[in-house]
C-alpha cells in the first residue's frame, strides 16, 4: 500500500490552498451530480426568456406602437426588451443562488450527506462556498445564453453600451449574493424548511430588484428597502452600463463602490449567522434531523 | 493517546416540545444521556450495546462532533470534542448512517475522491487513496458505477470505505451491519476484525445484535435510559451471572406468565419474547433444576401450552436482560422521553 501522509500540522488545521481545493472539489461534485439530470440546462436557458417575454408582450399589448416611447419617458431607455431581458437574466442568477443553497442544505439533510460533510474537518462555509460558486457559474452561463437567444428572438442587439462595466457589476454582485444566501441557508438549517421560504423569497426578490420596472417608480420607503438589497445595485448597474438608464449615484464607480461595501459586509454577516445557527443546532437536535 | 477515548460524566438533554393540537405546545426536556463515564483503550473493539432509544446514537453523535454535550467531556485521540472538534474530525473515521451518507448520483470512486478533498488530501493523494480503498474492499467492478445502482450490501461496504478515507487510528461504526443480509454482514465483520488486528485500529462498534457484539468485541458497555448499566469483557459480564441458570420455554404463552413466573422465589428475572413467531419465555433462576418443576406447574395453571424447554448457557443477551429487565427488541425511545 502506498503511504500517504496527512499534512504535518495540527490535525484538522488546513492551509488556505487546501481549503480552496476542497471548495473546488465541491464545485466539481455539484457539476457531476447535475450533469446526471438531463434537461436542467435547457430549463435554465428557457426560464429567463419566458420570464421576460410576458411583460414585453404585455407592454406591446397595452401601449401598442408607443411602448418604447412611454418606456423611455419613465426609465431613461426606449429599449424595453433589453431592460426586461437583463432584469430576468439577473433575477434568474439571484433566484437560483437562493434555490441552490436552500436545496443543497435541505436535500443533504434528507439524504444524510450533510452529516457526512459535518464529519470532515473542512468547515461547512467552504462547502457552501463551493455550492455558491457552482450555482452562480451555472446560472450566469445559463442567463447569458438566455439573454443572447432572447435578444435574437425579440430582435435587439445584445451587445450595446459598456459591456466591461456591465460584467464588473455582475462579478461584484455575486459575492454579496453568496453572503446573503449563506444567511438564508442558516435559516433553512434552523427551520428545516426550504420550499415555503423560497416561494416567499421569489416574490420579494423579484419586487426589490425591479426585475420588470425601474425601482424609481416605487414609493420612496420601498426604494430605500430595495437599495439595501445588493442585487438591486447589480441589476441597475448592468442596465445603466448597457442601456443607459442611469446609475443611482450618477457615476458607475460610485455605484460599484456601494457593491464593494456589500462585498465585504454581506459575506461577513452570512458567515457569522451560519456559524451561530450551526452551533445552536448542534447544541440541540443536530444537523441531521429534518 | 492515539486510538483512545476518555468520556467523563457525559450528559445530553434535548429541549423539545410536546405538541398539543394545531397551535399549542409544551416545552419538554428529554435527558438522553445521564452522566456516562467510560474509557476505550487503544487497539480494542469496544461494543456499545443498547436498544433503540437507549442513548447510544446520541453518544456516538457527540463523539463524532455532530452534537454538543450538555455537560461533561469526551476526548478522542487526546482531542476534546468541543474545544478541538476539527482535530477530532480529522483523526476519527465514522460510519454513522449506513448508506445514507453517500451521494447516490456520484460513482463510488467520485464519492471517495470528494470526501478525500474534504479530509484535505491533495488532488493526487485523494485519487490514490480512493483507489487503495477500492482495492482493499474489492469494489473494483462497482467503483465507476453510480451508487444508486448498488445493492444495500454494496452501499454499506462503500460507506465503510468512506470511513477509512483519512486512515484514522479510531473508527466509529454505528450499526454497520444494519439492513445487511447474513453473508454481507459476516463479510463486513471480517473486514472490521482485519482492520483491528492487522492495523491496530481502535473501533467503537454500536449494535443491538448481541450475538454480533459477542463474537466481535473485546469489551462491551450496556447502556439504557441514557445510563451505563454494565461494562467489561464479554466473558466477565457473562461470569457475573455465574450462579444464574437460564431456561428458555417456547410455546403458546400468555403475557401474564411473566408476572406469574417472577413471583416464584428462585426466579430473578423473566422476559417474554418471540422467536420465528413462537412465544419464548426466558427465565433466570438461582437453582434451575429445582425451579423447573415449579415453572411447569405455574405455566400450566395460567393456561400456557409448552412446546419446548431448553436450558442454556449464559449469553450476552441474558446479561442485558439481567441488567435491564427487558429484551433488546423492546424500544426504549418512548419511555426515555417519558422519564423526565
Amino acid at each position: 500500500m502506498t503511504a500517504i501522509s496527512l499534512p504535518a500540522r495540527k490535525p484538522g488545521k488546513a492551509s488556505p490552498a487546501t481549503l480552496v481545493s476542497a471548495t473546488f472539489a465541491t464545485v466539481r461534485a455539484r457539476l457531476l451530480i447535475v450533469s446526471r439530470y438531463k434537461g436542467q440546462l435547457f430549463n435554465e436557458i428557457l426560464t429567463p426568456i419566458v420570464l421576460a417575454a410576458m411583460p414585453i408582450l404585455l407592454g406591446r399589448a397595452t401601449a401598442g406602437d408607443r411602448a418604447a416611447e412611454v418606456f423611455l419617458a419613465n426609465t431613461g431607455t426606449a429599449n424595453y426588451v433589453g431592460f426586461m431581458l437583463i432584469g430576468s437574466a439577473t433575477f434568474v442568477i439571484v433566484s437560483n443562488a437562493f434555490w441552490h443553497i436552500a436545496n443543497w442544505l435541505r436535500w443533504e439533510m434528507e439524504t444524510g450527506t450533510l452529516e457526512s460533510i459535518y464529519l470532515t474537518p473542512t468547515h461547512r462555509v467552504f462547502v457552501a462556498a463551493g455550492t455558491g460558486i457552482y450555482s452562480t457559474s451555472r446560472s450566469t452561463v445559463g442567463a447569458f445564453v438566455a439573454y443572447l437567444i432572447g435578444s435574437a428572438i425579440m430582435g435587439i442587439n445584445p451587445f450595446q453600451g459598456d459591456l466591461l462595466i456591465a460584467f464588473l457589476f455582475i462579478l461584484c454582485g455575486l459575492i454579496p449574493l453568496f453572503g446573503m444566501t449563506l444567511f438564508y441557508g442558516a435559516l433553512v438549517l434552523k427551520l428545516k424548511e426550504a420550499n415555503a421560504m423560497l416561494n416567499l423569497m421569489q416574490w420579494v426578490v423579484n419586487f426589490l430588484m425591479g426585475v420588470f420596472f425601474p425601482i424609481t417608480v416605487m414609493p420612496a420607503a420601498a426604494q430605500l428597502v430595495a437599495k439595501l438589497f445588493p442585487p438591486t445595485w447589480m441589476t441597475n448597474g448592468v442596465r445603466s452600463a448597457m442601456l443607459g438608464v442611469g446609475y443611482f449615484f450618477g457615476e458607475w464607480y460610485l455605484d460599484l463602490a456601494v457593491l464593494w461595501f456589500f462585498m465585504l459586509a454581506a459575506p461577513m454577516l452570512g458567515i457569522w449567522a451560519f456559524k451561530k445557527i450551526e452551533n445552536s443546532v448542534r447544541r440541540n437536535e443536530g444537523v441531521g434531523q429534518f | 493517546m492515539l486510538g483512545t477515548v476518555v468520556i467523563e460524566n457525559l450528559s445530553k438533554t434535548y429541549h423539545t416540545k410536546q405538541r398539543k393540537g394545531l397551535f399549542k405546545s409544551i416545552p419538554r426536556d428529554v435527558e438522553s444521556l445521564k452522566g456516562i463515564s467510560l474509557e476505550v483503550e487503544e487497539g480494542e473493539i469496544f461494543g456499545l450495546l443498547g436498544p433503540n432509544g437507549a442513548g447510544k446514537t446520541t453518544m456516538i453523535k457527540i463523539l463524532s462532533t455532530l452534537l454538543l454535550p450538555s455537560s461533561g467531556s469526551a476526548r478522542l485521540n487526546g482531542y476534546d470534542v468541543v474545544a478541538d472538534d476539527n482535530a477530532v474530525r480529522a483523526t476519527v473515521g465514522c460510519m454513522l448512517m449506513g448508506d445514507r451518507g453517500l451521494y447516490w448520483k456520484l460513482t463510488g470512486r467520485e464519492n471517495l475522491i470528494y470526501f478525500g478533498a474534504l479530509y484535505h488530501y491533495s488532488p493526487a493523494d485523494r485519487k490514490r487513496r480512493a483507489q487503495e480503498i477500492i482495492d482493499m474492499l474489492e469494489l473494483g467492478d462497482l467503483a465507476d458505477r453510480s451508487v444508486e445502482t448498488y445493492s444495500s450490501g454494496q452501499k454499506m461496504k462503500l460507506a465503510f470505505g468512506k470511513s477509512l478515507i483519512n486512515d484514522a487510528p479510531l473508527l466509529i461504526l454505528d450499526e454497520p451491519t444494519n439492513t445487511l443480509d447474513v453473508p454481507s454482514a459476516s463479510e463486513l465483520r471480517a473486514i472490521v476484525r482485519q482492520k483491528n488486528q492487522q492495523e491496530g485500529k481502535t473501533i467503537i462498534y454500536t449494535t443491538h445484535i448481541m450475538a454480533e457484539a459477542e463474537t466481535l468485541c473485546d469489551r462491551v458497555a450496556i447502556i439504557d435510559y441514557g445510563q451505563l448499566l454494565a461494562i467489561g469483557r464479554v466473558p466477565e459480564l457473562k461470569a457475573s451471572l455465574g450462579r444464574e441458570h437460564i431456561t428458555r420455554i417456547a410455546g403458546v404463552i400468555p403475557s401474564k406468565a411473566v408476572e406469574a413466573v417472577k413471583a416464584l422465589p428462585a426466579v430473578s428475572q423473566a422476559t417474554l419474547g418471540s422467536v420465528d413467531g413462537v412465544a419464548e419465555l426466558t427465565v433466570m433462576s438461582h437453582n434451575g433444576a429445582d425451579t423447573l418443576a415449579r415453572l411447569i406447574e405455574v405455566l400450566g395453571q395460567i393456561g400456557a401450552t409448552i412446546q419446548k424447554i431448553t436450558p442454556q448457557d449464559v449469553t450476552l443477551e441474558d446479561v442485558f436482560i439481567a441488567k435491564t429487565g427487558r429484551t433488546l427488541a423492546e424500544n426504549t425511545a418512548v419511555e426515555t422521553g417519558a422519564k423526565k
